[in-house]
Order: structure tokens, then C-alpha cells, then sequence
């Protein structure tokens, strides 16, 4: 087994802010250096809350801690031209840049692509923005609500006479990262026969769009506009029904006859027992009354027992829990899916969410909590571009680090 | 031009949605990817000719191989001793049964990887259950906490999970490449499509086991900077269409104040209790009462436009035919290419999300009919002479047309 991570040796500059943290944190958390690179204020997702132990301070924001763990912090003011330039003695030594800021921004100060990779021929800049860095709206403005609502994300979740419901987590976010960390991945692998870098535009609203199902496909394919329709899924497999103690997503993509025997059963079949509910299409077509039957059914039954029985007949049944029973979930539990991570300065360790695939060699890791303010500028200014101790003071003096 | 990817063979054991949807990426960037099917599969969203499965599939190549037949296995493990990497996206003992395990795989070939995308993971009391994208999405909180206006649980009309075990999968295979690429080790990516949903939650998590706070529906976003006026408002109808909304999310003093004058400077904007963010936070449903009267007589495509030309995060909160029809940006982007059938049809897919400079992804065949390349992959992957393939044949391995 490797001691370290699979990407260990890469250097990543990370530039983002909210919109793009995860990309870069995806890569620290399997070994790459990535060095946060944030205005001497601090980003400004130190500013969001909720605080650790309610306390609003830039080294408390949870969702600083969230998107920023195993990075290091350096302080850099790149709109200063001495900061520009030193920012340009870090892309000397990097494999990565990644930004988040709109079209253009970097080039008030030097800092365009052509000017990084003059630097760094093999330099890879990921640059995400909302609508990517071309087309009639890449000025437009947006946050995670308003790249949901473009990208067809937001249209079809909720009940048909109501407001379309938002996701639950920052999703368009999340999707940009992720493949934001996908696109670098694959001009790694172009740079691995070229030796040179490239430049990386994605559009945050695609990426989203690549968070949807069914939306699109079915309209190219069938004409057809996807509405919302409650909990029942798009494909007719899924509703979600109350037992007498709570909730229980009903399925029918299991086992048709085993799921009709049981309810046949329990004397609550009703209708399902004609000859047409044989037919898969049939079943999807006529979903809505088959899942008021399977309501009817389960009515005074337990949700445990229900969601136990079910999986036992292998029948894709399922209690819906709230995110607050996440860290007791036993599967979760079973798998140390939450980690221990210590915040000595804080005199406390906290649980995060951890690993999201386990590698057998190359593991998931805690490297490091997430930086305070310009924690590693010693390190990073000091140790490895060797500015002196009297230069860095008189750098910080001036509002550059 | 050549493709990120090239170079990299994939034997693709995956179906449903989740599996084809992380290998659908490798194959847009290059990745020579091969699924191994079987001839008649109890699952069909539709044909391969349109909507959903012929977006996740373009660009792979099909074989049907009997698995159930020693031949079968033993051709499935030829073509593993070609492959860089395994997939599959099966619950732990299918690949087990059929000695296509990662244990076997290596005794095989020693450096391959081997990825599987299970609903839980392969180990854990959850380990064996049966689940699809609602199951994993009502267990880990999105069911019961996407909730509409009266607290009903409502969730993803459709599975997102399906789409971040994809972008998960796709994110951990990459990187399991590059391991390999640089030290010549293989391994085993244990992916809990559950877990890779978790860790998309956000900040709200940290929350919980950081400060101990229950977290309450995420109605109002609590993971996103703070804003008010911040969700979905109804516009007026258009033509018959009644389910016409806007997203609007007003941020900082100045986005105030721009809103106020672009939507006419009414009366109601200048309420003292508006005057802050923090005042339009506390008296939010007020707020938004007054928004939706506003937005209610508005036209949503042109209040998105009257709104983003003040620099407003606003947006038409898109249907299908807003997505794939009406979309200025995407449009021009060519995020919906074209791509011709073989029988001289044509399509529209969903494009790549992000562009890369020197190495473009590309569309370049449409999604293979089950085995529609079982003479390729025998010959050219193979190598396999007349009478190689007939013996196969002969054992049951493969099928004929």
C-alpha cells in the first residue's frame, strides 16, 4: 500500500471561492498540495455562516471548514502588482489553477491565460464560471438557486400546483466541482503525452444540467416537458406513502409478483389482482392509483418493519430519514464514514463527513484541518519562494499578504 | 485531435443509470469504453435510439457475453487482461459470483483496477440492500427534508443520486488511473453510492456534529450566502401555462437597490423594515408577498432579462423546452448537439459541460444497440480468428444475431 495519496506531487493554486472550493478539496483530499490562495481579508466563505461554536470568526465558518479541509492558506492581494507577481512565481511551481471569478477578472492583472502559461507551459487553469467564459450571458449574475432554476434542476421537484422545491446542499455548486475535478483529471492525462497544459472553461450551469435525469432526454426524445409531480419519480418506480408511525418511500421496481403477493396477502390488493397490472408499462402508465392501493395498504403497518420486510423480499423500500440522523446511521457507522478531526487551537475534535469511495490502496485521508487565515504564508512566501522574514513583514504592512 | 483519454479501455459492467452515467464522461474525453451486457436485460428506460440511455451511452461499444457459462466468464476475463479498468455498478456478490471479483481480477492481471459502484457499498448492515437513486436519496435526508410550504416531504422529481454516484465514480476512476499511470498499481474503488451522496450534503452536516443544531428544512437556503429577496416567485402565465416561476436572490446593499429601481421603485421597497439585509431576512414573508405581486404580472423571460440588465442573480426557472430550446446561453454554447443515427435519424444529446482548449471531448458515435459490436470487440480488441469465435459461440459465451 502506498504511504501517500494518489495525487501526491501535485500542486494546486486554489483561487475560488464558494463556487468552486469542493473542486479543488475533492483533489487535496486524495493527496494533491493545494494551496489556498485568498485576499488578505480572507475568502469569503470565512464570512458565511453557521460558526463552530456560534462564535462569527474567519477561522469558525463550517462552511469554510467544509469546502477547505486538507488545503493550505496563503495570503496573496494579486491586484497589487507585487502580489500579481508573486502569485506568478507560484504558478512557476504549480500543476493547477483553479478560479471562480467571472470572465476576464484576471486579466485586469496580468493574470490572463496567456500570461500563465508564458509562465508555465504546462500549467492547467480550470476556470469555473456561472455560464462558462463565452456566449451572450457569461456576465450574467447567479448563485446555486439561480443555476438550479437554468439548468432544469429546480422545475420538476415538488408538488404540481406548488412552488418547484430547491435541493437540499448547494447541488449546482457541487456538480461544477465535481466535474471541475474531472476536467483537470483528463488534462492531466492530455499533459501526460503533450507535456503542455490547457485551459479548462466550464460553465457551472452545464455541469448542473449534467445533475439532472430526465429532463432533457425526454424531450429530445418523446416532445415531452418533465412536471413536477410530488414524490412520485419521473420514471413511475417510486411514491413516497405514510405508515402509522411515518413516512416510507413505496417502490415498485422490484419484483412485481413477490411486492403483489404480500399485499394480496394482507387482503389489501384491491384491484392490482386484474391481469393488466402484468404489464410493466401498464404499471408505470397507471402509477398514481397503484400507489394510492400500496397507501391504503400500509396504513397501520410500522415503517421498521415495513422497510425490513421489504428488503428482505428484496424490494427497494425505504424509510426516509432526515439529514439530522446521518451521523447515527448505521451503514455509515459500520463504514467509519465520519472522521475525527482536530482542531488543537479550538482544544477540540470535531466529526466531518469523510471518504466518498474507499480506495484499497490509496486512501481517502485527513491531511490536515482546514488552514486558518494565511496560516502556511511562512511556508509557502517564506520557505518556498524564499522571501525573507523582513520582506514578508514588509509585504503584510502593505496590504499584500 | 486527439482525446484526453486516449489510450485508456474500460470494461463497463454498469446499467441502470448511475454506472453508464460516471463512464459516460471517460468515453466523451477518448476512453475506448466497452459494455459487457446482457442479451436481454429486465431494465429498459426507453430504446438506445433516444432519451435517457442514448445520452449515457454515446461514444461506448456493446458486447452481450453469457455470463451464466464458464466461456462466458473466461472471455469476460480475456478481455479484463486488456482493460486498465473494471466497472460495474451491481451489489457486491454478482460480481463475486461470477469470479469477476477484484481479488480474481488481480490474480489475472496484476495492475488492473477494478470499481464498483454499489447502492451501499460492499460492506456495512446495509451492504445487501436493494436500492435505486429514491432509496439512497430518501435514506441519506433529501426525501424528508426537501419539503414544500406545508412541510410535506417532496425530494428530487427524479435521482440525483444516480447523477453524483456518476460524477463521484468518474472523479475516483480518473484518479485511480493516475495512480496507476504513475506507479503501475492497481486497486479496488469501493463505491458506496450512498456515501457519495452524503458527502454532497454540505455545510448543514457540519452544523449538526459541530454546534449539535437540528437542522430545519433548508427552505430558505441556509447553506448559500444570505440573501432576501432569495427562492421562487410565480410569474403570470404564459398562453395556457400557468407553471411559470422566477429565481431571484438579492444579495449585498447594492443589489437592493438596483432591484428596487429595476422592478419601478415601488412604494412598498421603501418600508423601513427593507432597508437592511438583515431587516428583509426578519420580515421575509412580507417581502416575498410583495415580490410575488410583482413577479405575478411579469412575463418570466423578460423579468429574467429586465433583472440580469441591473445585474440581478435572477433566472427563468427552466422547463424542458426552456432548457433545450429557449436558452440563449446553452444555444450558443452547443450544449444540445446534434448527432446522426445509423439508419440516417438524428438526435439531440446533452453536451460536454466543460471545454477543454487543446482536447475538446467530442460526440462520436451514437449509443451501441446490445451487442451491436460483438464482432469488433472479438476481432479487434482480441484478436480472435473464425474459429475462436465459433467455439465461443459453440460454449454459449456469446450470441448470435
Amino acid at each position: 500500500m502506498s504511504a501517500t495519496g494518489a495525487l501526491k506531487g501535485l500542486r494546486v493554486l486554489d483561487l475560488t471561492g464558494l463556487k468552486g472550493a469542493l473542486a479543488s478539496r475533492l483533489l487535496a483530499d486524495m493527496g494533491a498540495d493545494v494551496i489556498k490562495v485568498e485576499p488578505p481579508g480572507g475568502d469569503r466563505t470565512r464570512s458565511l455562516g453557521p460558526f463552530a461554536g456560534n462564535q462569527p470568526h474567519p477561522d469558525r465558518s463550517l462552511s469554510f471548514w467544509f469546502y477547505n479541509l486538507n488545503k493550505r492558506s496563503v495570503t496573496l492581494d494579486y491586484q497589487h502588482a507585487r502580489g500579481a507577481g508573486l502569485l506568478l512565481r507560484l504558478v512557476e511551481s504549480a500543476d493547477v489553477m483553479i478560479e471562480s471569478f467571472k470572465p476576464d477578472h484576471l486579466a485586469q492583472f496580468g493574470l490572463e491565460w496567456d500570461e500563465l502559461r508564458k509562465r508555465n507551459p504546462a500549467l492547467i487553469l480550470c476556470s469555473i464560471a456561472p455560464f462558462g467564459q463565452t456566449g451572450p450571458w457569461r456576465d450574467f449574475e447567479a448563485d446555486d438557486t439561480v443555476l438550479a432554476a437554468l439548468s432544469g434542476m429546480l422545475y420538476v421537484n415538488g408538488f404540481p400546483d406548488e412552488p418547484p422545491v430547491r435541493p437540499l446542499g448547494l447541488q449546482a455548486y457541487h456538480c461544477a466541482a465535481y466535474y471541475g475535478a474531472i476536467a483537470i483529471m483528463c488534462a492531466l492525462f492530455a499533459r501526460e503525452r503533450t507535456g503542455r497544459g490547457q485551459w479548462i472553461d466550464l460553465s457551472m450551469q452545464e455541469a448542473a444540467a449534467w445533475g439532472v435525469e430526465h429532463v432533457a432526454p425526454s424531450y429530445f426524445g418523446t416532445g415531452q416537458i418533465a412536471r413536477r409531480r410530488g414524490t412520485l419519480h419521473w420514471a413511475g418506480g417510486f411514491r413516497v406513502g405514510k405508515c402509522r408511525d411515518g413516512y416510507i418511500l413505496h417502490s415498485i421496481s422490484g419484483d412485481w409478483s413477490t411486492l403483489l403477493e404480500w399485499v394480496k396477502a394482507d387482503g389489501a390488493a384491491q384491484d392490482l389482482t386484474q391481469p393488466q397490472w402484468e404489464d410493466p408499462q401498464y404499471r408505470r402508465d397507471h402509477a398514481a392509483h397503484l400507489f394510492d392501493v400500496l397507501d391504503a395498504w400500509v396504513r397501520d403497518k410500522s415503517c421498521v418493519e415495513l422497510e425490513q420486510r421489504a428488503q428482505m423480499l428484496r424490494l427497494p423500500y425505504a424509510i426516509p430519514h432526515s439529514i439530522n440522523d446521518l451521523p447515527r446511521d448505521e451503514q455509515l457507522v459500520a463504514r467509519n464514514y465520519f472522521v475525527e478531526v482536530e482542531h488543537p487551537e479550538l482544544g477540540r475534535k470535531f466529526l466531518y463527513p469523510g471518504a466518498p469511495y474507499i480506495f484499497s490502496h490509496t486512501p481517502w485521508r485527513l491531511y490536515r484541518r482546514p488552514p486558518l487565515l494565511g496560516e502556511h504564508n511562512d511556508a509557502v512566501l517564506g520557505g518556498e519562494l524564499g522571501i525573507s522574514h523582513e520582506e514578508i513583514a514588509v509585504l503584510r504592512a502593505e496590504g499584500v499578504c | 485531435m486527439a482525446l484526453a483519454l486516449e489510450g485508456i479501455r474500460v470494461l463497463d459492467f454498469t446499467w441502470v443509470v448511475a454506472g453508464p452515467a460516471a463512464t459516460r464522461v471517460l468515453a466523451d474525453h477518448g476512453a475506448e469504453v466497452i459494455k459487457v451486457e446482457r442479451r436481454a436485460s429486465g431494465f429498459m428506460l426507453g430504446t438506445r435510439r433516444a432519451g435517457l440511455m442514448a445520452d449515457l451511452n454515446r461514444n461506448k461499444r456493446s458486447i452481450a457475453v453469457n455470463m451464466a457459462v464458464p466461456a462466458g466468464v473466461e472471455l469476460a476475463h480475456r478481455l479484463v487482461k486488456v482493460s486498465d479498468i473494471v466497472v460495474d455498478n451491481f451489489s457486491a456478490r454478482v460480481m463475486r459470483q461470477w469470479g469477476m471479483d477484484y481479488q480474481s481480477l488481480a490474480r489475472i492481471k496484476p495492475d488492473i483496477i477494478c470499481m464498483s459502484m454499489s447502492g451501499f457499498g460492499h460492506t456495512g448492515p446495509r451492504a445487501n440492500f436493494v436500492s435505486y437513486g429514491p432509496t439512497l436519496q430518501a435514506l441519506s435526508g433529501f426525501t424528508l427534508d426537501m419539503q414544500d410550504e406545508q412541510g410535506r416531504p417532496a425530494g428530487f422529481g427524479y435521482s440525483y443520486a444516480d447523477m453524483a454516484g456518476g460524477y463521484s465514480g468518474a472523479l475516483a476512476a480518473l484518479i485511480a488511473l493516475w495512480h496507476r499511470r504513475r506507479t503501475g498499481e492497481g486497486q479496488f474503488i469501493d463505491v458506496s453510492q450512498f456515501e457519495a451522496l452524503v458527502s454532497v450534503v454540505g455545510p448543514s452536516i457540519l452544523d449538526l456534529t459541530v454546534n449539535g443544531r437540528r437542522q430545519p428544512p433548508p427552505k430558505w437556503s441556509p447553506q448559500e450566502e444570505p440573501a432576501a429577496p432569495h427562492g421562487v416567485y410565480r410569474c403570470r402565465p404564459e398562453g395556457e401555462d400557468a407553471d411559470r416561476w422566477i429565481a431571484i436572490s438579492v444579495r449585498s446593499h447594492s443589489d437592493w437597490r438596483r432591484f428596487v429601481a429595476a422592478i419601478g421603485s415601488p412604494r412598498w421597497a421603501s418600508d423601513a423594515r427593507f432597508h437592511t439585509l438583515f431587516g428583509r431576512m426578519q420580515n421575509r414573508e412580507l417581502l416575498d408577498r410583495q415580490v410575488a405581486r410583482w413577479t405575478a404580472e411579469q412575463d418570466a423571460w423578460q423579468a429574467m432579462r429586465r433583472l440580469q440588465d441591473a445585474s440581478i442573480a435572477a433566472a427563468v426557472v427552466s422547463n424542458a423546452e426552456d432548457l433545450c430550446k429557449r436558452d440563449e446561453q446553452l444555444k450558443a454554447r452547443n450544449f444540445w448537439p446534434t448527432i446522426n443515427l445509423p439508419d440516417g435519424g438524428q438526435i439531440n444529446l446533452t453536451g460536454i459541460p466543460f471545454q477543454l482548449s487543446e482536447t475538446p471531448g467530442a460526440l462520436r458515435r451514437p449509443a451501441p444497440e446490445i451487442d451491436q459490436d460483438r464482432d469488433w470487440v472479438l476481432s479487434e480488441v482480441l484478436g480472435l480468428g473464425q474459429s475462436e469465435r465459433q467455439a465461443l459461440l459453440a460454449a454459449g459465451a456469446i450470441y448470435t444475431d
